[in-house]
């Protein structure tokens, strides 16, 4: 999967799970400023596991502070890009 | 044990109480309320949303229980019960259990009508009465566990299903920072939650509360429980003619779901802003048959509804109106035409009393809520709300149950029954309009 398609795929999932205004996810959006809190991170990580049919490790799900660094964990685990 | 071993934690205790913290708590102002009044209130039911939806159903007569669409109900016995429909809630507070949207629906138009802006959040409640939480959530979860052979939930499934998630949205959106929690003691819940609040700001402990009911519990799982009991009116064919309590052609209760939700305060405050009084809770009664979990007992009734007179300083004569828990199933009939004889004596005969429930089903935690609300929507038009599909009287019940329509009759109080499971029973007494 393209990292294109990758990162479409996450805006859905963050935006079904929180609305957000069009231009606030960029690659270097801190998920907090956007007003992502805890619960809400947990059911965003839940919906890329289930779309992407993978597992986030819980130290890898603490370390993902932006919406590049959830681009990335899912590159990563789903092979698009080397570890 | 009343002093410490150690010097060093003396001295910290004194130094902590001599330098309070900035954001040390004020003492609480105690304010005792003589009197608690309803201010604004709210419904959602298989009526649809709003006290008009409802008011109209009863005015008319006219049955809410209808064929479930919300779930495929295609391969249970029972498909009928008293479902919210769907244009109600659409759209409503995405993102929490079923139960939980009722209750903030319900909330909003009781905040809507009363006006009501707390000065002093911290003195302000929310006490919601479920019998069953977040059944919506929980019947998804171990679908997903048990029939799809899935190993993971979705991390909400807790937050969403737990009992005081109603309370909680309640509290958080109308930031109620008093006391505030769920209720739960099977179909008396709401009964009890309201009993709960208006006793709290009587008492002085809270100065206004949200206070009511909501169950949602029309899943596949506990409907099948439901079958089970064999108690369930099957009328598949006929819903409205389902529900028929005091009647000897009844076929037992139709399970329902929804919300209702009520703006308590204190008189004072009340009269203070201007607000238009609707009714007043003036006494509570709650018992416990410590019986059968699931035989009532005419004594445990008939003390919660002695309780709630004596409570509200209030004798037989003053009560004109009953609204009966009245399931429509033979045990609850005959048991509760007891326990109003024994309460009420002779007078008995001379107070209509009523089953909603033949209207709209059996709510669960929320019926006792919603049955103050749609006898206050009536009371405040003239009417007494009727029992419909009293076609055969059963001769074990011998009261005037107000058959089949809606009755012209000016009522001044009134009590409203409910006998949950457990043997836990309350009883609300309400003046309605603005008393003396």
């Amino acid at each position: 999967m393209e990292r294109a398609e990758i990162e479409q795929a996450l805006i859905e999932i963050v935006r079904n799970e929180k609305k957000l205004p069009d231009d606030t996810l960029a690659p270097d959006t801190a998920l907090a400023d956007a007003g992502i809190d805890s619960l809400d991170a947990l059911s965003i990580l839940f919906a890329i596991e289930e779309r992407f049919r993978i597992s986030i490790p819980d130290d890898r799900a603490r370390a993902m502070k932006t919406f590049g660094d959830m681009i990335a964990i899912v590159e990563e685990l789903t092979g698009a890009a080397p570890a | 044990m009343t002093r410490s071993d150690s010097p060093a934690e003396d001295e910290r205790r004194q130094s902590s109480a001599a330098k309070p913290s900035a954001d040390a708590c004020e003492p609480t102002q105690r304010r005792v309320a003589a009197r608690v009044a309803v201010t604004g209130y709210g419904i959602v039911s298989c009526f649809g949303r709003g006290k008009a939806a409802a008011l109209d159903a009863i005015r008319n007569a006219r049955s809410g229980v209808r064929t479930i669409t919300s779930i495929d109900s295609s391969s249970l016995a029972c498909r009928i019960a008293g479902e919210v429909p769907q244009d109600a809630h659409e759209g409503l507070h995405r993102g929490y259990d079923r139960f939980t949207r009722f209750a903030l629906i319900a909330a909003d138009e009781a905040m809507e009508q009363s006006r009501f802006s707390t000065t002093d959040p911290t003195r302000f409640g929310s006490i919601i009465g479920t019998g069953l939480g977040g059944c919506e959530t929980q019947d998804a979860s171990y679908r997903r566990l048990y029939k799809d052979d899935q190993s993971r939930l979705p991390p909400t499934a807790i937050a969403h299903s737990m009992y005081n998630a109603a309370a909680s949205a309640v509290a958080t959106k109308n930031q109620a920072r008093g006391a505030s929690y769920a209720v739960v003691s099977a179909c008396a819940s709401s009964a009890h939650a309201i009993g709960q609040a208006f006793h709290a700001i009587r008492s002085g402990s809270l100065d206004a509360a949200l206070a009511g009911g909501a169950d949602a519990p029309l899943t596949y799982s506990i409907i099948r429980a439901w079958e089970s009991m064999r108690v369930l009116a099957i009328d598949n064919e006929n819903p409205a003619a389902a529900c028929r309590p005091f009647s000897n052609d009844r076929k037992g209760l139709v399970l329902a779901e929804g919300a209702a939700v009520f703006l308590l305060e204190s008189f004072e405050s009340a009269i203070a802003r201007g607000a238009d009084i609707l009714g007043e809770i003036v006494g509570f009664g709650i018992t416990s048959d410590a019986g059968h979990v699931t035989d009532p007992s005419a004594d445990g009734a008939s003390r919660a509804m002695q309780m709630a007179l004596d409570d509200g300083g209030l004798t037989i004569d003053d009560i004109d109106y009953i609204n009966a828990h009245g399931t429509g199933t033979r045990a609850n009939d005959s048991t509760e035409t007891a326990a109003i004889k024994n309460v009420f004596g002779e007078r008995a005969d001379a107070i209509p009393v009523s089953s909603t429930k033949s209207l709209h089903g059996h709510a669960m935690g929320a019926s006792g809520a919603i049955e103050i609300a749609v006898s206050l929507a009536a009371i405040a038009e003239g009417l007494v709300p009727p029992t419909i599909n009293l076609t055969d009287p059963d001769p074990a019940c011998d009261l005037d149950y107000v058959p089949n329509a809606a009755r012209s009759v000016q009522v001044r109080t009134f009590l409203s029954n409910s006998f949950g499971f457990g043997g836990m029973n309350g009883v609300v007494a309400i003046r309605a309009g603005r008393g003396n």
